[in-house]
């Protein structure tokens, strides 16, 4: 998958700090991608996604106004792809997003070089799988299944259980093709369904408390 | 402490409005004195000491044994003076001594200051010096008078001490409060600032030791400031929060607190330090942890991407005593109930998972 079929990637970079902002900039047209929006804050940049409708949103997670988790949850289903790119510690707002519709979570200690991959990555449709949100979505799926479970309560099944476990542990999706003898676009699906489920859940779990808001008034 | 001070200042008050109140009962009762001269004598010594010890009182370093002692003595000297002044058969009769409401101020000096039991023991010494000078079988009033005594002597003595016991117990409150803000504040412009800039350092550094080092410290910095994680009961602890950390250790945790007794969440979080020193000398310098959380057993997973060790050599090298690391981080697993499986092939890495029952 190419996508600087026509013209470059088009991308939106929301953060609170400036300097920082202006470094992921920078970085991201240095690698010839086209940086169409900045935005400082989580309304401006719910804004300037719907203005500029780029491909991938790349996103703080702590900012003034909306917070990361509430920006992705407005732009996601516009079909405007997003990328968390969070401080280490901040895993149980990364979750959030990730439930919220965002693909990818980077952490804001890695490289240029990784931050450039990863939009193309999600830009092209592929979650972006790092070990620690394979941790996370695991963990998550571990806690639904210790509460209280109803058919609506998603579920992994083996071979995605055993898919993540192997990414959390830092095997790339080619190492984890190899070990367990399939396809590297099959480790891709399964690595992709985990994530579906959880943000499928989601939105029904958000769509079943506002009718039941709803009916209350 | 603004409470001692209050509490000093009331006694200093109801010396003064028991001194004008004995004064008063004087007058009533100067014409059937047999030496109203020196009655007069006595009330004016009541107030002379009424205005040192207000004065001697007022400073905390004076309130010390000499001047309680003094405040009692002196008390006492005045209640007794009732026989030499009134008629004998008049107190025996009822009539109120020269100090009335006067004498009980001593009985809340002490126990203001130590306590119910020096309130307790300073309203005996005044109740038996009012016994005293009654003389005989005492009356009812003078019986009422000395359980009065007493009993102000104790449980001002007692309310005193629950007082202070409030007012340091607020005092710390106030003072965790305003070191928890301060932290709040610090955290946020350590947040804005510094983290910002060392995850900046980190990223576009050309030098990887120094990149090294600004995500070394962000990680280390942030947790810092984060300070303890809210919702840990006591006695437990958030295994996530032990495990070591660092640029070459990749950490996947769920999302929520991994809560393990505390002990238990040590001994694990060092095991799993002496796996991860062993990923980082044997196993090409990184490590990955990846922690799981089920309702029978908390998991974590050290893997590294080195050579991996061949068949039969990790059995080998224990049987010859070499391999300290593995099998301290065995022992430490086995008292914790838990279990430790290497898995190792050449090329593939080396992966030792510890595991230990809820």
């Amino acid at each position: 998958m190419c996508p600087a079929e026509d013209g470059p990637l088009t991308v939106v970079v929301a953060d609170d700090h400036p300097i920082w902002r202006d470094a992921v900039e920078r970085d991201l047209a240095a690698a010839g991608l086209s940086v169409v929006g900045a935005a400082g804050d989580g309304d401006k940049a719910v804004r300037v996604c719907a203005a500029t409708r780029p491909q991938v949103l790349v996103c703080d997670l702590q900012m003034p106004g909306l917070s990361g988790v509430e920006v992705t949850r407005a732009v996601a289903p516009t079909g405007v792809r997003v990328l968390v790119l969070s401080a280490s510690g901040e895993q149980a707002d990364v979750l959030e997003a990730v439930k919220a519709g965002a693909t990818g979570y980077l952490v804001k200690s890695a490289s240029a070089a990784e931050l450039v991959d990863a939009v193309r990555r999600t830009a092209a449709g592929d979650a972006v799988f790092t070990p620690g949100l394979a941790g996370l979505v695991l963990g998550e799926y571990r806690r639904m299944a210790a509460g209280p479970v109803d058919d609506g309560t998603p579920r992994l099944t083996d071979r995605e259980t055993e898919v993540l476990r192997l990414v959390a542990k830092g095997l790339t999706a080619r190492q984890v093709a190899e070990r367990l003898v399939v396809s590297h676009r099959t480790v891709e699906n399964h690595v992709q369904n985990t994530l579906s489920k959880l943000q499928l859940h989601n939105r029904a779990q958000l769509v079943r408390y506002a009718l039941e808001k709803g009916l209350a008034d | 402490m603004r409470l001692d001070t209050a509490l000093w200042r009331a006694i200093a008050v109801y010396r003064v409005a028991a001194l004008l109140y004995a004064a008063g009962s004087m007058a009533v009762y100067t014409d059937t004195y047999r030496r109203p001269v020196l009655g007069w004598a006595v009330l004016a010594g009541m107030a002379a000491w009424t205005a040192t010890a207000t004065w001697l009182y007022s400073d905390p370093r004076r309130r010390g044994r000499p001047l309680l002692l003094a405040d009692l003595a002196l008390t006492l000297t005045a209640l007794l003076s009732s026989v030499l002044v009134l008629e004998p058969g008049l107190v025996q009769a009822g009539d109120p001594t020269l100090t009335v409401s006067w004498a009980a101020t001593p009985v809340i000096a002490w126990a203001v200051h130590g306590g119910w039991p020096a309130g307790l023991a300073a309203g005996a010494a005044v109740g038996a010096g009012a016994l005293a000078e009654r003389g005989g079988t005492p009356s009812q009033a003078t019986v009422n008078s000395v359980v009065l005594l007493l009993l102000v002597g104790s449980v001002v003595g007692y309310v005193v001490t629950l007082a202070r016991r409030a007012e340091t117990a607020y005092a710390r409150a106030v003072e965790l409060q305003a070191a928890a803000a301060e932290r709040e504040r610090l955290s946020r412009q350590v947040h804005d600032g510094v983290l910002q800039a060392l995850a900046l350092v980190a990223r576009r550094s050309s030098d990887p030791e120094l990149a090294r080092l600004g995500a070394e410290q962000e990680r280390s910095l942030r947790r810092l400031v984060a300070g303890p994680v809210a919702g840990v009961p006591s006695g437990e602890a958030d295994l996530r929060a032990l495990l070591p950390s660092g640029a070459d250790v990749e950490v996947a945790a769920p999302a929520s607190p991994v809560l393990l007794p505390a002990a238990t969440a040590g001994e694990l979080a060092a095991a799993v330090g002496e796996a991860v020193a062993n990923a980082r000398r044997h196993g090409g310098g990184r490590a990955w942890l990846l922690v799981e959380d089920e309702p029978d057993a908390v998991t974590v997973s050290v893997r590294d991407d080195g050579p991996g060790i061949p068949p039969g050599r990790l059995e080998q090298a224990e049987a010859e005593g070499r391999l300290g690391v593995s099998r301290s981080i065995k022992g430490r697993l086995a008292d914790l109930g838990g279990t430790v499986v290497v898995d190792s092939a050449p090329g593939r890495g080396t992966e030792v998972e510890l595991r230990v029952p809820r």
